[in-house]
């Protein structure tokens, strides 16, 4: 009976991770094909090549001549077209620059988060200040004001610092702790004991020095996943720079790949999948170099919501 | 923690105090710095001293590169600027305006003729008048619905580049496997109809067998069941659907009064809606959606029309050159597309053009009235228009020109920009709402789930309801704006 | 006050002067702003002209404002309980001592790492009607599969199901909690005689209570806003205006007809009902939720 459920619950989780895993394949074996085998019916998985044998020698047919050979001297034999990567790289023809326009944001934004807000996090939690508790629950509040608000009257004062069509609009604002990385880092900042401060207090250290020689030394893990968390947001936004940029030259990665897809005349399915993949790829990559960081960090933002 | 404390007792003598009150006034300088240092690009030069112009367009492929190489020539013929174009922009409306409200547009742009009535009560462009004037440039210069396609209020906003009239398209292997002339193309809308039914294969099981058979042959009762596949279409009016609500020029209807009006629900709105829900009920809601989605790209050998999935379709001037490039063994014509009552409008078409814009706040207009005025000139037009493999839209064209064009039809397409039946979309500034709410009501009728008259009464509510707030405004500002547009003085 | 309460006021000023400041800027003033706006006819180019309450009395009689709502509130009506339910059975499956289980979670957790704008592209692919690997798989069971993109009846379940598959972040979310649940209070209820069922709903869910009030009420806030992968998948709002989503409404509203008076009252009207929702969400779970450790 115990094995029996068991193996029921592994069942279970099994087929829910194929279900989760599929699209992912899909999206790679699609990015790998030719694009006559995309469009046809059954589905294939693994892309392939078509040979016949010609006078004792295995040649290759093309796509188009396959209808002239009776089917049971076709032989498939697996062929991924790697090829396909780099040419969905020369069709965006700025992969390049989006690269590293989201890698700059990236860092940018990495930078500005984890400096701003831990040092709000530190005024939140570390000092006593009258008033510090309400002030918190006001910071926490503005996580409930949702982006469409300030969507238009943020457009309009970038508008009027001239700053639509750079980059700036996407980066300046991580220097201003967001009230959610505030959130994290403070409830790190709580467990650690006020004996700590206090004793660096009674030893004369500014609490500039506390912050920066004590504090922040031992939270590294929890800074970590607030870079972590920015680094993810930085690459996968969309609306931000959808509103923002106006050149190509300035598209992030994400930005770009939407281009690509809404492009003039249509793209093609197997070159939007292989940019799908070189988009996905490094978040996927870091997720699983840094994957405890990411479970730790995810799990202390549900904790004591 | 013992480690620790030494350490805060060690540092806890040192200087350096006032390091955290320095902190907050750091961070401000930083905001401070950074939001002065304005974000504006800076006036860019190349390195002979030459001013550079920001010219963004739409284009790709050989088509961008038949600009290229007349921008190259512009960039030869003079030193004193540079164009610099920016070339692929999809949604390039959306960024313009993005970019002119944020007050660093392009110095040219290259645009639909549709956005003109739109930006320019907005004021995102400039008006070109003065400068065309001072050209020496007339509307005799060009087909007329070309120069017409660039004014609005009676001011001129843009200049054409390379434009486009709409005919039908058709594959003769397809007609002739239909037992169709393939050398004669239909003659009335009905005519058309009549052979697309013919032209339209499905496949359906008969006695446990999948088998392949023209509509017409099916049986009434199969017909009516409708549960067949579709495997080829003779004609379908969404495909490419790109001009879904302009249908209705075909059956001697209008988007609007010219006026104050829309008329979206007039009786020949309404016929050409029911013509359209015909498609449906004809060949199945499913069948026509499942058929759409084997579809592959536009540009691209899956193009239904070059898989040979259509045999007839509405297209412009540029097919040949996807023809030439995916299929270029494919037999094909194009004729006028027929409308309901040919006799009385023999020769109906869509035309639309490219046309270069100066956007309002460009940092030269001037300079960029100049490339402009360059690529109307007679040679550049020509050698841009040939490029693109369109016609060109000056009245004048040079014999060589006709002589080297690849497009065996292109005197067609040239006629049909002629015609007084060439039709354009409405010069509404609410345009880009009007087609949305347009398509919207395809949907439903498409999908059975309204009658045309009720989809076409709800355009009609929403959108006359639109135009008068728009009007109402446009009234109150009126003449300050008319005033401003001929007081631009460039200099 | 003190002069130490005032020293560490201004110190405590000064470490937060980051999020203040932009707490100013980026939310204090863009949110006085957006009100003004929203009273008014403002294009971008022009000077906004004062029109009352005009902005608020057309969005009553605009069907298609009521449309993206009715579409949102479908939308969150299905996807956040299925979201949250299905999140919940997986964390629930996953917290036992099983081989591979730091796979699984990381197999599960990885849909919702995926950029949008990729997973969008790659569901879009997948749910073509005719190359379509779901479709395919459906025929496996003699399912015809429907035309998920183009017929208007299937493209909402089309995004709910897309989100669904997204939701390890929740899950992890959940299984954090429930490694916290103190073994001692199941051990006691065994003792009591209580079945899996028993113990999963008289302990594992109040003890869990905080957390799934987090993930509803972040639930509600996410899915009101849903956006990016609906607009990427179907652009202007898909056939009928079918997947039109409020913000998506908002944003043609804002800046592709250029009506910014009338997307600042839409945005109004969404911070509206989010507090309203969330307040809802809030009263009626008040006395479910257990707060353990405090």
């Amino acid at each position: 009976m115990r094995f029996l459920q068991r193996l029921l619950i592994y069942a279970l989780l099994a087929l829910g991770a194929i279900t989760c895993l599929i699209p992912l394949l899909w999206m790679i074996s699609t990015g790998l094909k030719p694009i006559e085998q995309t469009m046809s019916m059954p589905p294939t998985w693994i892309p392939y090549r078509s040979y016949v044998q010609k006078d004792g020698v295995l040649t290759e047919i093309q796509p188009a001549d396959v209808d002239k050979y009776p089917a049971a001297q076709i032989v498939r034999k697996t062929a991924p077209r790697w090829e396909n990567f780099k040419n969905a790289i020369l069709a965006m023809r700025m992969f390049g620059t989006y690269l590293q326009n989201t890698l700059i944001l990236c860092v940018l934004t990495v930078i500005g988060a984890v400096s701003s807000s831990a040092l709000a996090a530190y005024g939140f939690s570390r000092i006593d200040w009258r008033g510090r508790d309400k002030m918190f629950l006001v910071c926490l509040a503005t996580m409930m004001v949702p982006f469409p608000v300030v969507m238009v009257p943020v457009y309009c004062l970038f508008r009027w610092l001239g700053w639509i069509g750079t980059l700036k609009p996407l980066w300046v604002g991580s220097f201003f702790a967001g009230a959610f990385n505030v959130f994290l880092l403070r409830q790190f900042f709580m467990t650690i004991p006020k004996d700590l401060s206090e004793a660096a207090r009674i030893d004369g250290c500014s609490e500039f020095r506390i912050f920066w020689q004590i504090i922040l030394p031992l939270c590294r893990p929890a800074l970590m996943v607030v870079a972590l968390f920015q680094f993810m947001y930085t690459w996968n936004d969309f609306l931000g720079p959808l509103i923002f940029l106006t050149k190509q030259e300035d598209y992030t990665l994400a930005l770009g790949l939407q281009f690509f897809q809404s492009q003039h005349g249509g793209t093609e399915w197997h070159y939007l999948m292989a940019a799908s993949t070189l988009v996905a790829l490094p978040i996927i990559v870091l997720f699983f170099f840094t994957q405890k960081t990411f479970i730790e960090g995810i799990s202390m933002t549900g904790i004591k919501g | 923690m013992a480690f620790l404390r030494s350490r805060i007792h060690f540092h806890a003598s040192s200087p350096r105090r006032h390091l955290f009150a320095t902190l907050p006034a750091l961070l401000a300088g930083l905001c401070l710095l950074s939001f002065c240092g304005c974000g504006r690009s800076i006036e860019e030069k190349t390195a002979d001293g030459r001013i550079v112009l920001q010219y963004w367009e739409k284009w790709t492929g050989f088509e961008d590169d038949a600009m290229q190489a007349v921008v190259d020539d512009y960039n030869r013929s003079q030193k004193r600027v540079f164009v610099k174009k920016l070339t692929g922009l999809g949604e390039v409306e959306r960024k313009l305006m993005l970019a002119t409200a944020g007050g660093d547009p392009p110095d040219i742009a290259g645009i639909w003729p549709s956005t003109i009535p739109s930006f320019s009560e907005k004021g995102a462009l400039t008006p070109l008048d003065k400068f065309i004037k001072e050209a020496g440039i007339h509307r005799g210069d060009y087909i007329p619905v070309f120069w017409d396609l660039c004014s609005h209020h009676g001011f001129q906003w843009a200049l054409p580049s390379t434009p486009t009239s709409l005919a039908l398209h058709w594959n003769k292997k397809l007609f002739r496997e239909a037992g169709l002339d393939p050398n004669r193309p239909p003659q009335s809308l009905d005519d058309l109809e009549k052979m697309s039914e013919r032209l339209t294969i499905v496949e359906i099981k008969r006695g446990g067998k999948l088998v392949r058979v023209r509509y017409p042959d099916l049986t009434t009762d199969e017909q009516k069941a409708k549960d067949f596949k579709l495997v080829q279409v003779g004609h379908d009016p969404q495909q490419p659907g790109w001009w879904m609500p302009m249908w209705v020029f075909w059956f001697g209807g209008n988007l609007w009064d010219g006026q104050r009006h829309i008329t979206a629900n007039s009786p020949e709105f309404i016929q050409t809606f029911q013509w359209l829900r015909e498609q449906s009920e004809k060949y199945g809601v499913d069948n026509r959606r499942g058929f759409g989605a084997s579809f592959g790209n536009f540009q691209s050998p899956q193009n239904p029309f070059f898989s040979d999935q259509i045999a007839m379709t509405l297209q412009g001037v540029w097919m040949y050159n996807f023809i030439d490039k995916y299929t270029p063994q494919m037999e094909w014509g194009a004729a006028p597309f027929p409308a309901k009552d040919p006799r009385a409008h023999p020769l109906v078409t869509i035309v639309d053009t490219d046309v270069l814009a100066i956007p309002k706040g460009a940092h030269h207009p001037r300079e960029a009235f100049e490339f402009i005025r360059y690529v109307n000139q007679q040679g550049p037009m020509e050698k841009l228009c040939l490029g693109q493999r369109k016609f060109s839209p000056l009245l004048k064209v040079s014999d060589e020109f006709m002589k080297s064009h690849p497009n065996p039809y292109i005197k067609t397409f040239i006629e049909l920009a002629k015609s007084p039946d060439a039709q354009y979309a409405p010069r509404l500034s609410i345009w880009g709402e009007y087609n949305d709410e347009m398509n919207v009501a395809i949907d439903r009728i498409m999908a059975l789930s309204a009658t045309p008259q009720q989809a076409l009464d709800a355009v009609q509510g929403r959108l006359q309801w639109k135009l008068d707030r728009v009007l109402k405004r446009w009234d109150a500002v009126k003449d300050d704006r008319l005033k401003e547009w001929s007081d631009y003085d460039p200099r | 006050m003190t002069q130490g309460e005032k020293r560490k006021l201004w110190v405590g000023l000064a470490f937060i002067s980051p999020w203040l400041a932009g707490f100013l800027v980026f939310t204090v003033f863009p949110v006085c702003a957006s009100m003004f706006f929203s009273f008014c006819d403002y294009d971008v180019l022009t000077k906004p002209v004062w029109v009352g309450t005009l902005n608020y009395r057309d969005m009553f009689t605009d069907s298609v404002f009521w449309k993206s709502l009715y579409n949102t509130l479908y939308y969150t009506m299905f996807s956040l309980p299925l979201g949250l339910v299905i999140a919940l059975i997986i964390a629930v499956l996953l917290n036992q001592k099983l081989h591979g289980r730091s796979l699984f979670r990381a197999v599960y957790f990885l849909p919702s790492l995926i950029p949008v704008v990729a997973s969008a592209m790659v569901w879009l692919w997948l749910l073509n009607g005719n190359f379509g690997i779901l479709n395919h798989m459906l025929e496996w069971f003699h399912i015809k599969g429907p035309q998920w993109i183009t017929d208007e009846k299937w493209t909402k379940p089309s995004l709910i199901l897309m989100s669904i598959w997204g939701c390890g972040n929740t899950m992890v979310i959940y299984l954090a909690a429930l490694q916290d649940v103190p073994r001692a209070l199941y051990e006691s209820a065994e003792i009591d005689g209580a079945g899996a069922w028993v113990k999963f709903y008289h302990v594992t869910v109040p003890m869990i209570s905080p957390v799934i009030y987090f993930n509803l009420i972040m639930g509600i806030i996410g899915s009101l806003q849903v956006f990016a992968q609906a607009y990427i998948m179907f652009g202007g709002g898909g056939p009928n205006r079918s997947v039109l989503f409020y913000v998506m409404y908002l944003y043609q509203c804002a800046f592709d007809y250029h009506q910014m008076g009338y997307a600042s009252a839409m945005a109004w009207i969404l911070f509206l009902i989010i507090l309203f929702l969330t307040w809802v969400a809030t009263r009626s779970t008040r006395q479910l939720i257990h707060y353990g450790g405090e």
